[in-house]
């Protein structure tokens, strides 16, 4: 039961921090490494402008909006124009950016760890066994909401449908009148926004420290290669495979070992599927870098 | 004052040369071999520690961890390299087959299971309290006040002798064999050329470089603790290299000097315990603004790889130049 609950929590919060990772590798093509700092700004903020007395989902709300400006001026300012120089240049300068984002929120909010100030709430009790809390159920709820909002979002919108086709072919979705730029001002808009919200759920659940964007984006690098590297919904499944997975086996294995198992686990599947799972479906072939 | 400030920079030069040495190890794998390896620090830290198992002497009793056969360093320092390259040598070849993201995330994986395991099994590493007092070579027949020198001294030759390898296996068919795949691969292996064994020899000799530059860092730091070998080093040896110049032996030489000092002058200042952690906060903030800036106006590093030209003898001078041309 234990392994349902904290399994279903903690694929929800991979889930949501991952799923923008995932569309910005897929439409920009390179491992932004900035991605998990973004869960740090949008902890640190909502966590900032609670102090200032806001409610904490007042606090939230405005936080991941402000992760979604930050995410269109990192695009805007930082990553466009090195574009041109390809993957390598792109993976460092999001290296470069993380050191920075990470160092700001340092510098500004101490080493210390810190809480949210939410009013304790004891689990619901189902059948005498213990629950989850209803901050972990809105977390969960709200995740999936997120994913099948993204689902929605890609398939059946305009702006969803640009992303699809720059993601596709670039050449051929601009000869088609689609506008990559703001495709791409979209997508950084919504992958930045998502990891804000996944970070302030990570410190509701868990605690805030500097650390954690720094810890959540070698989960979120497993899950992004579990799944199939830009496959969404390759992701969607392989961040409830891991979190499952490493529940299960901390059962077997010393808790020190968490992210070790993760990465344990996509060893062993890079080793019999080099794909990820989206190759179970039959995703992934045609892509060509 | 001024003595103080000799020996702080005797030993940021001394880190200089340690860093300069895995630049050395990481350009030849991924300026060269066109290898994106983030899990450079696996061999760094392998290399440390087995070097620490074999020359420390034996676990005290509030002490756990195995061997500590107190060989000499020699010994040492050769089965670090060995178990750098024999580490190489087993995540090579699952991980060398799969494409270049892939091969980046899945080496960073594997570096830090490396790591959890240095933390965990501390029957074999005595844990996260690592292990404290190794001596360095010389320590006793130098006398306190100049062993600094002494040490920048034994850092920069065998940081030269790293480099003077270096530079004879690219200028070998070895290296040449790399350019050749890089330019046109399909080519290069008509000519005779196999990339993945390539590949793997890359590999393995990058781990036994790194496994080294392990040795040299204990030598530093006399204690040996998984903390110091986090992804955060690997990051960090990228960032030097590419602030140098990937592809280039000067550049991977410069740059690790270069990153040491931006990251550790600041260390100098002298500030309250509070202001320290913001300072060190904003230096990391720092080598980030940099990183980003020489990306984007100096992408090819200061010190860019220079196209080699050959040129028969017979020829005239500049006219039917066969370039070997670099990549960008």
């Amino acid at each position: 039961m234990d392994i349902l609950i904290f399994g279903t929590i903690s694929a929800s919060i991979l889930l949501l921090s991952s799923i923008g990772f995932s569309m910005v590798l897929k439409t920009e093509g390179f491992i932004n490494v900035a991605h998990g700092q973004a869960l740090l700004v949008g902890a640190y903020g909502a966590l900032y402008l609670n102090h200032l007395g806001l409610p904490l989902w007042v606090a939230a709300v405005v936080a991941a909006v402000g992760c979604g400006f930050l995410g269109v001026a990192m695009n805007r300012l930082l990553f466009r124009p090195v574009k041109a120089q390809g993957i390598l240049v792109l993976l460092f300068t999001s290296v470069g950016v993380a050191y920075v984002i990470y160092g700001v929120v340092g510098a500004l909010a101490g080493k210390r760890m810190l809480a949210y100030d939410l009013p304790p709430m004891r689990a619901w009790q189902i059948a005498g066994e213990p629950f989850m809390t209803p901050y972990e159920l809105a977390i969960v709820a709200l995740a999936i909401a997120s994913a099948l909002g993204v689902h929605v979002f890609l398939t059946y919108t305009w702006a969803g449908k640009c992303i699809r086709a720059v993601a596709d072919n670039e050449d051929l979705a601009r000869a088609r009148g689609f506008n990559p730029r703001r495709t791409s001002d979209i997508v950084w808009f919504v992958a930045t926004a998502l990891a804000g919200l996944a970070g302030i759920f990570l410190g509701i659940v868990g605690s805030l420290h500097t650390q954690m964007g720094w810890q959540q984006i070698i989960m979120i690098l497993a899950v992004t290669v579990l799944g199939g590297l830009g496959s969404i919904y390759g992701v969607m499944l392989a961040s409830v495979v891991l979190a499952f997975g490493i529940e299960i086996g901390l059962t077997v294995i010393s808790s020190n070992y968490r992210t070790g198992l993760a990465f344990a686990l996509i060893i062993a599947v890079l080793l019999v599927r080099p794909g990820g799972l989206q190759s179970l479906w039959g995703g992934g072939q045609l892509r060509s870098h | 004052m001024t003595s103080g400030l000799i020996l702080f920079l005797v030993s940021i030069l001394s880190l200089g040369a340690i860093y300069a040495v895995l630049c050395m190890a990481l350009n030849l794998e991924s300026g060269v071999g066109g290898l994106w390896d983030l899990g450079i620090v696996s061999f760094f830290g392998v290399g440390a520690y087995t070097y620490v198992l074999l020359t420390a002497p034996a676990a005290a009793d509030y002490q756990a961890y195995i061997f500590g056969f107190e060989l000499p360093i020699w010994v040492g320092a050769v089965a670090a390299m060995a178990a750098g390259a024999l580490c190489a040598l087993l995540i090579g070849p699952p991980t060398l087959r799969l494409k270049r993201e892939y091969f980046l995330i899945t080496t960073l994986a594997f570096a830090e299971v490396i790591r959890q395991f240095l933390t965990n099994e501390s029957w074999l590493t005595n844990g996260v309290a690592g292990i404290y007092g190794l001596r360095p070579p010389l320590r006793d027949v130098v006398a306190p006040g100049n062993y600094g020198f002494v040490m920048l001294g034994m850092l920069l030759v065998g940081l030269a002798v790293v480099t003077l390898i270096a530079r004879h296996l690219i200028a070998a068919p070895f290296g040449r064999a790399f350019k050749a795949i890089r330019e046109n691969e399909p080519l290069a292996i008509t000519a005779g050329i196999a990339p993945k064994r390539q590949n793997l020899m890359v590999y393995v000799l990058a781990g036994a470089i790194s496994g080294l530059a392990g040795v040299f860092y204990i030598w530093f730091n006399t204690i040996v603790t998984p903390g110091q070998f986090t992804s955060d080093v690997t990051f960090f040896v990228w960032t030097a290299l590419i602030i140098g110049g990937l592809g280039s032996l000067r550049g991977a030489l410069a740059g690790g000097f270069i990153f040491v000092i931006l990251h550790d002058i600041l260390r100098f200042i002298p500030v309250s315990g509070e202001a320290a952690a913001t300072v060190s906060s904003l230096r990391t903030a720092l080598i980030g603004l940099v990183l980003i800036a020489i990306l984007r106006w100096r992408p090819n590093g200061l010190f860019p790889e220079r196209p080699v030209a050959f040129r028969a003898d017979s020829e005239p001078a500049p006219a039917s130049r066969a370039m070997v041309s670099r990549n960008a």
